[in-house]
């Protein structure tokens, strides 16, 4: 059977405030899809499109012209369940713990699975497992309080929520902004450990370069309300042209080995962990050894 | 020469309720010298947060003293002096401006102490110029990025020709465009004269500055140039510290080849280290 | 419309429209004076030819303004669900005040005469002219000189230790936050939807209902605001602001004679609704 994107964006358009004064161009014709079990980057300036591209996918904006089908649901039809496309679709808003609203953190991420409609014994579980996902202890945390928790921990509660009602795609809109390094890497993790394991597709908007790199798949760069470029890390990364021409950042490695390039240096600049940018660079060192017929300068 | 800021021996607890106090800060002293870039580092907990706030008197230590310009911070009457000699920006963009357009803004602190307004005209002129916002001086907030907001309420403190200002995790909130920005400002004012502290968990942050203090448990426990710090790896890493790109692959290169520095910081360092040594090689 | 969160676009307030019109550079002072003295006028008038003189007079102060009508109508529009129900309201209940003129329906307690249909038009004109004014004066006003205007205008009961500038930097914090405020609450309803939240659905009388609903928003609205309070607290005092305390002032308005011949213009424009009796 052939197996179709999970997520399938054509030629979509959106424009703020319509006929008003304040009319605005947030997405030009652009397109994106994503494959059951993906994980999808989203990078691009501010104003490029992305936070009103995700919006679609949950049904929080509607489709002005082209066209957006998740999991084959046409969002562009005029009766579509939201209830259920939201269960399908969790989406994670950037700084997530702002929306914490309960007293109790179990209660707050017991929200969205008593919107569902649950019983309470599913609920239960739910929370429970959404809790251990997130590295929450269930017995410790469940019954504490939400506003003593620290920033780290909040965001934890909130992505909690979200995956307490069990999506089959997570959107996250810059998903580490503002937390500290430890508190960084631990959610990478997670949400690393979710695509793979529990199999759930990711799309999630980025500005840092490196977390890109370790989470996607593929990467979507937006500019001017549309796609611009489109590939796997490696093909966007080693790309010098169209990284400049978009002005996309690159991780700290990539920025060095591209600087050695520009000066002569055989590297490849595909090498984005900082053991495999090391080992480049000892390449070159190593052929420095045998004398500087190897070192080509322009 | 005097120090702008001097702790000694700085000791505070937080009364959670009647009878729990948490100790956060425990006998903490150092100095911040005139036309210095510090960077104050340490993970949410470490009492950063707590530190930088006895920096310019918004708390006073419960034992020692703190003394800006030569003023006790724990002096009432002193606090506007104080206040004026160390500006504060801090973490939330939006939570630090209170008028509707860019120049007003810029301009409170300066109505506040009474400056005349001829004065007050060239001042926020010269500090929207610094922090290259001259061309927004009339958009209200709302219209600004995160970075062109937090460069707002840094003019708002420069106007007040402060002797130090203090950066309270001014970039966490910023995306990586913003706190470019930012970090250009700082390196701009500090290379006119102006005293820097920062305090942040960004090691790319902490890299640019002259000198690094690490806080852990409320206690200083490192207190050197970024060159000298960052070779300590594995007590930064206990510390949940990040050691920064560069560092780390100067660390695996100098493995292999022992000739190799393995205290570079920057960028340009590396580069440049690879051409001395392929240039060295062939000699 | 496709997004059902549009809502922190819509907000008009804390608009500025420059257009370089006269009536954008008219001294604030006068503009917020004429504008009060017009109110009031227009809010006692009852009279049909009182109210279309009111409505031309706003019209032609957008077109004086250089702003474009669809400003005014975006302003208008959130509040004719409520002039509908007034005059609905007005016409079933408040008959009985207007027995005078021509009854047309005399049903129970339901008496609709030619007077009581005057109130209501009048109403609901009024409230439009209310809307348009105070459309023109916010678009064409700054809201730091609107600020400004009122410190300056309420200065001479700083004698008698009214808190004349604490009350306009209130002003000032509360109307530069109504964007911010919006697009955070617009950002809050959309991350609750996803959640599962639900708003506006059901009958009126699932008022208790719609209201818990509301609580996803509103307590981390709340907090939001309280914490932001606490922030701006901080950053103001290390500012060395001092309630109560001397200051200088950043902008200073001088009114030419331009200025006062326009609140001249508009005092009379008063007199003339308040006290000509239009015949109808």
């Amino acid at each position: 059977m052939p197996s179709r994107p999970i997520i399938q964006v054509e030629n979509l358009s959106h424009t703020y405030m319509k006929g008003t004064p304040m009319e605005h161009v947030a997405l030009k014709e652009a397109n994106l899809y994503a494959e059951e079990g993906e994980c999808i980057a989203i990078i691009g300036h501010t104003g490029s499109g992305k936070s009103t591209l995700i919006q679609h996918f949950n049904g929080l904006m509607r489709p002005e012209s082209g066209k957006v089908i998740i999991d084959g649901e046409d969002l562009s039809k005029k009766k579509v369940e939201l209830k259920t496309l939201r269960q399908k679709v969790g989406l994670v808003f950037q700084n997530p713990e702002d929306q914490i609203f309960e007293k109790i953190i179990g209660d707050d991420i017991a929200y969205g699975p008593f919107k569902l409609g649950l019983q309470l014994k599913e609920v239960r579980e739910r929370v429970k497992w959404a809790m251990s996902v997130v590295g929450l202890d269930f017995e410790e945390m469940k019954d504490r309080q939400t506003f003593a928790l620290s920033g780290g921990q909040k965001r934890k509660v909130a992505l909690a929520g979200i995956l307490a009602l069990k999506p089959k795609i997570l959107v996250l809109d810059e998903p580490t902004s503002g937390l500290d390094p430890r508190s960084r890497n631990e959610l990478l993790e997670k949400i690393k450990r979710l695509n793979k394991e529990e199999k759930l597709t990711v799309v999630f908007v980025s500005h840092n370069m490196e977390e890109v790199v370790l989470l996607a798949d593929r990467v979507y760069v937006m500019a001017g309300g549309t796609d611009v470029l489109t590939g796997t890390p490696k093909e966007i990364f080693t790309d010098k042209e169209k990284l400049l021409r978009y002005q996309i950042g690159t991780p700290e490695t990539v920025q060095v080995l591209y600087r050695l390039t520009d000066l002569g240096y055989q590297v490849n600049t595909d090498a984005f962990s900082i053991t495999e940018a090391a080992d480049e660079i000892m390449k070159v060192l190593a052929g420095t050894k045998e004398g500087s017929e190897h070192v080509q300068r322009i | 020469m005097e120090p702008i800021i001097r702790l000694e021996n700085v000791s505070f607890s937080y009364k959670i309720n009647e009878k729990t106090k948490v100790s956060v800060l425990k006998n903490v002293s150092f100095s911040i010298f005139p036309g210095e870039y510090v960077a104050i580092i340490g993970h949410n907990g470490s009492g950063k947060s707590t530190l930088s706030k006895h920096l310019n008197g918004i708390l006073t230590p419960d034992n020692g003293e703190v003394w800006v310009h030569g003023h006790n911070t724990k002096e009432i009457k002193k606090k506007r002096a104080i206040r004026q000699s160390v500006g504060t920006v801090f973490q939330h963009p939006d939570n630090q401006i209170v008028a509707t357009i860019v120049e007003e803004d810029v301009a409170f602190g300066l109505e506040n102490i009474g400056v005349p307004r001829e004065e007050m005209k060239k001042r926020v002129d010269e500090a929207l110029n610094v922090v290259k916002m001259s061309q927004f001086r009339h958009r209200p907030p709302h219209h600004l990025s995160g970075g062109q907001k937090q460069r707002v309420a840094i003019a708002g403190v420069l106007a007040m020709q402060p002797d130090c200002i203090v950066f309270d995790e001014a970039t966490s909130m910023l995306d990586s465009f913003g706190r470019k920005e930012v970090l250009q400002v700082m390196r701009n004012m500090n290379n006119m004269g102006m005293t820097i502290v920062t305090v942040t968990h960004h090691m790319s942050e902490a890299a640019e500055a002259d000198r690094i203090i690490v806080i852990e448990g409320g206690q200083i426990v490192m207190d050197d140039s970024p060159r000298e710090i960052f070779k300590h790896k594995q007590e930064l890493e206990n510390l949940q510290l990040e050691v920064p790109s560069v560092s780390q692959m100067a660390e695996l290169i100098h493995s292999q080849y022992t000739d190799f520095s393995k205290d570079l910081i920057q960028e340009n360092e590396l580069i440049e280290e690879v051409e001395k040594f392929s240039k060295e090689e062939v000699v | 419309m496709s997004s059902e969160f549009e809502i922190s676009r819509s907000i008009t307030i804390g608009q500025y429209v420059p257009t370089g019109s006269f009536i954008h550079r008219l001294d604030p002072r006068i503009k917020l004076l004429a504008f009060v003295i017009l109110v009031v006028a227009i809010a006692f008038n009852t009279s049909y030819i009182g109210n279309a003189i009111g409505l031309v007079l706003s019209l032609y102060l957008f077109w004086a303004s250089k702003i474009p009508i669809s400003y005014g109508l975006s302003g208008v529009k959130p509040a004719i669900p409520f002039i509908i129900i007034l005059a609905i309201l007005q016409l079933l209940f408040q008959g009985q005040l207007f027995s005078d003129g021509k009854v047309y329906v005399d049903y129970g307690f339901i008496l609709i005469t030619s007077e009581s249909i005057r109130l209501v038009v009048v109403s609901a004109v009024r409230f439009i002219e209310i809307i348009f004014l105070s459309s023109v004066l916010t678009l064409s006003t700054s809201t730091t000189e609107l600020t400004h205007s009122i410190q300056s205008l309420l200065s001479p009961l700083k004698k008698i230790h009214f808190p004349v500038h604490e009350i306009s930097l209130i002003t000032t914090i509360a109307i530069r936050f109504v964007p911010t405020f919006a697009i955070e609450m617009e950002k809050m309803m959309k991350a609750q939807a996803s959640r599962g939240a639900d708003f506006g659905t059901g009958g009126w009388w699932r008022i208790i209902q719609r209201t818990k609903e509301m609580f996803p928003i509103i307590i981390p609205l709340f907090n939001i605001a309280l914490s932001r309070a606490e922030d701006l607290i901080l950053a103001m005092e290390c500012r060395c602001y001092t309630p109560g305390g001397d200051r200088s002032s950043y902008s200073v308005y001088r009114a030419l004679a331009k200025d006062y011949l326009v609140l001249m213009v508009g005092f009379l424009f008063s007199l003339l609704l308040l006290f000509y009796p239009f015949p109808f």
